[in-house]
């Protein structure tokens, strides 16, 4: 395969491969090396050697109630989202329903919403018909913005798969129900995953919506160390986000074991 | 009536016509064939007594009930799909079982032994812990077919039964589908586009063209005297001779001149525009000049390509404009461009109305 693209074209190919690596993950690791700084400021390089962050992070009340409420929240989030998204995507993939093309394209609209003017949107909405704002409205916002990843993924899987396996269900005596959980859901089992977890990463990493529609007291963990960085810039943030790379790196890795990315990317 | 009646079927998709009207009643325990090229119809029938299809106009009606309206989920048939179908993350032996599951009517021990039963049928038994993906594409078919009986359907309905295998495979198949029909007498309704298929398998041959039956007859009935010159083109018959009735009944004339006496050859139907069938088993070749057994008819003709198979020859022959096939024996083989003597046994002939 590589052999058939010229020389210079396959240097042009590794050189942009190179750039659009170094942007993605030249951050990532001068955040995971300052984490280990054994100074009092987050500085790069880092000054010694030292897990003294960690152990401030572990042991600060402020950071672990914040990523619990992160961690339930994204896990509320996912769950809805992964209901709603799949729910969403069998109905347009099936063409069943009137305007499928319209309601495809409403489903993947949050995708590119500026979440800045939907975060202003919502707290407006929440403060006139609502409470105001709540952690309930943060589920709500991150729930709209993640349901596309899941309709996107399901699709995708769907789009994949053998569309006799229904047919023939039916004719071995499979009713509605029988085939949704029998046939189908497990058809797109793999889209789900992957569309769940798209959506809980980016629901425990928002925070834009989080920041307009934070409540008094409760605090997610992005909220917390944007908060803490304005404040002063602590090697504790970068010890947190390092905790939350490998958190990150984990999950693809179970994903990739148990799955197959390239399955579950579509 | 039969066992399983179609009564004027019929089926439009948009502007197009897929089936026109058909009729045809199915008794208990036959094996039927639904041949015919692709886009004739076949498969939507199938569909539609499976219920996967609504017709448009006609009834299915089986054992006296119509089940027209019917979904296909309480009809109690049995589909083998092309694909297989099989479910990717159940167990070969919880595919087996899925039927009985869903009717739900026996405990599941008991669905267990007869998915158990119906795989040994099969011959898969030992592999019934295994997932689908890990069988060869025989494997599957098998399993998709002891699916299929395993809640002893009242009718079977098979899809291109044999064309995902391999010459091989194909032939294990067919046996393999001969003994369980020989064994439970199960009606069954396949679709083929294969000729050979159709006649290994089925007691009863049902041609298809452009959504209409144009023969329904016995595999042996319609291989001997296909009747219309689609059927015989169809079930590989295939040579077809344009010929002229003599003015007194005794002999036909080709284009060329060529006469054939009328001798112990079936009766010519009544009107023109008459084809000579000719099966290329049926004929012989002769070298030119040569002199064909007695009782025997003959037609010079020309060569125009010669295909070694192994143990024969097959010729492409011109006789008067029309090329026909013919089976030569593979000594001696005559060249493309050399002139042969065509013989074949008069009670051997055909006759179609052409056009």
């Amino acid at each position: 395969m590589v052999r058939r693209f010229p020389p210079s074209a396959l240097f042009g190919g590794s050189a942009v491969l190179l750039v659009i690596l170094t942007f993605m993950l030249l951050p990532l690791a001068v955040v995971a090396i300052s984490s280990f700084t054994a100074s009092q400021f987050l500085v790069f390089p880092p000054q010694g050697f030292s897990l003294r962050w960690y152990g401030e992070v572990v042991s600060s009340t402020a950071y672990l109630d914040a990523a619990w409420v992160s961690l339930v929240l994204a896990a509320a989030v996912t769950i809805a989202s992964t209901a709603i998204g799949t729910a969403a995507a069998i109905a347009i993939q099936r063409r069943k329903l009137p305007f499928s093309a319209a309601f495809s394209g409403l489903f993947l609209s949050p995708l590119v919403l500026p979440t800045l003017i939907f975060g202003i949107g919502l707290l407006i909405v929440f403060s006139v018909y609502g409470d105001g704002p709540s952690l309930a409205a943060i589920w709500v916002g991150h729930v709209v913005i993640t349901v596309p990843y899941v309709v996107r993924t399901v699709m995708a899987v769907l789009a994949d798969a053998d569309p006799f396996v229904e047919e023939a269900a039916r004719t071995m005596g499979a009713g509605r129900l029988a085939r949704l959980w029998f046939v189908v859901l497990p058809q797109a089992r793999s889209g789900i995953i992957a569309g769940g977890f798209f959506a809980f990463n980016v629901s425990f990493d928002e925070a834009v919506i989080a920041l307009f529609l934070r409540a008094p007291g409760v605090e997610t963990l992005p909220m917390r160390i944007y908060g803490q960085l304005e404040f002063s810039p602590s090697p504790e943030v970068a010890a947190v986000s390092t905790l939350m790379i490998v958190m990150t790196v984990a999950v693809i890795v179970l994903i990739e074991r148990f799955l197959g990315l390239a399955r579950v990317s579509g | 009536m039969g066992f399983l009646d179609l009564e004027n079927l019929t089926k439009r998709f948009g502007d197009i016509i897929a089936l026109d009207d058909v009729s045809l009643e199915i008794e208990r325990g036959t094996f039927v064939a639904l041949l015919g090229p692709s886009g004739c119809g076949k498969t939507t029938l199938l569909r539609i007594i499976a219920g996967l299809e609504r017709p448009t106009a006609g009834r299915v009606v089986i054992e006296g009930e119509d089940i027209t309206r019917k979904a296909p989920e309480a009809r109690r048939l049995a589909m083998m799909f092309q694909s297989y179908a099989l479910l990717p993350h159940m167990s070969v032996l919880e595919n087996v079982r899925f039927p009985l599951r869903m009717t739900g009517r026996e405990s599941v021990a008991a669905q267990r032994e007869k998915a158990r039963e119906a795989l040994a049928l099969v011959k898969l038994d030992q592999l019934a812990d295994r997932l689908p993906r890990a069988l060869s594409g025989g494997q599957q078919q098998r399993v998709a077919l002891a699916r299929a009986i395993v809640s002893e359907p009242r009718v079977l309905l098979l899809d291109e039964p044999l064309s995902n295998l391999d010459a091989r495979l194909r032939e294990d198949m067919q046996i393999e589908l001969q003994q369980l029909h020989e064994r439970f007498g199960l009606t069954t309704v396949f679709v083929t586009h294969d000729q050979e298929e159709a006649l290994s398998l089925a007691d009863r041959v049902v041609l298809m063209r452009q959504g209409r039956i144009e023969r329904d007859a016995g595999a042996e009935a319609i291989y001997d005297d296909p009747g219309t010159p689609f059927a015989a083109d169809f079930l590989g018959a295939a040579n077809l001779l344009p010929v002229t009735p003599g003015a007194e009944g005794a002999s036909v004339s080709l284009a060329d001149g060529q006469r054939l006496g009328l001798e112990g050859a079936p009766a010519l139907p009544a009107g023109r525009d008459l084809a000579l069938v000719l099966r290329q088993e049926d004929v012989g070749i002769l070298e030119e000049g040569a002199e064909a057994d007695a009782g025997r008819q003959t037609l010079a003709a020309e060569v125009v390509a010669a295909i070694f198979l192994g143990a024969r020859v097959r010729y492409l022959v011109r006789v008067a404009g029309t090329e026909l096939r013919v089976l030569g024996p593979r000594q001696p083989v005559f060249k493309p461009g050399s002139q042969v003597v065509l013989t074949f046994d008069p009670a051997a002939m055909r006759w179609v109305h052409e056009g």
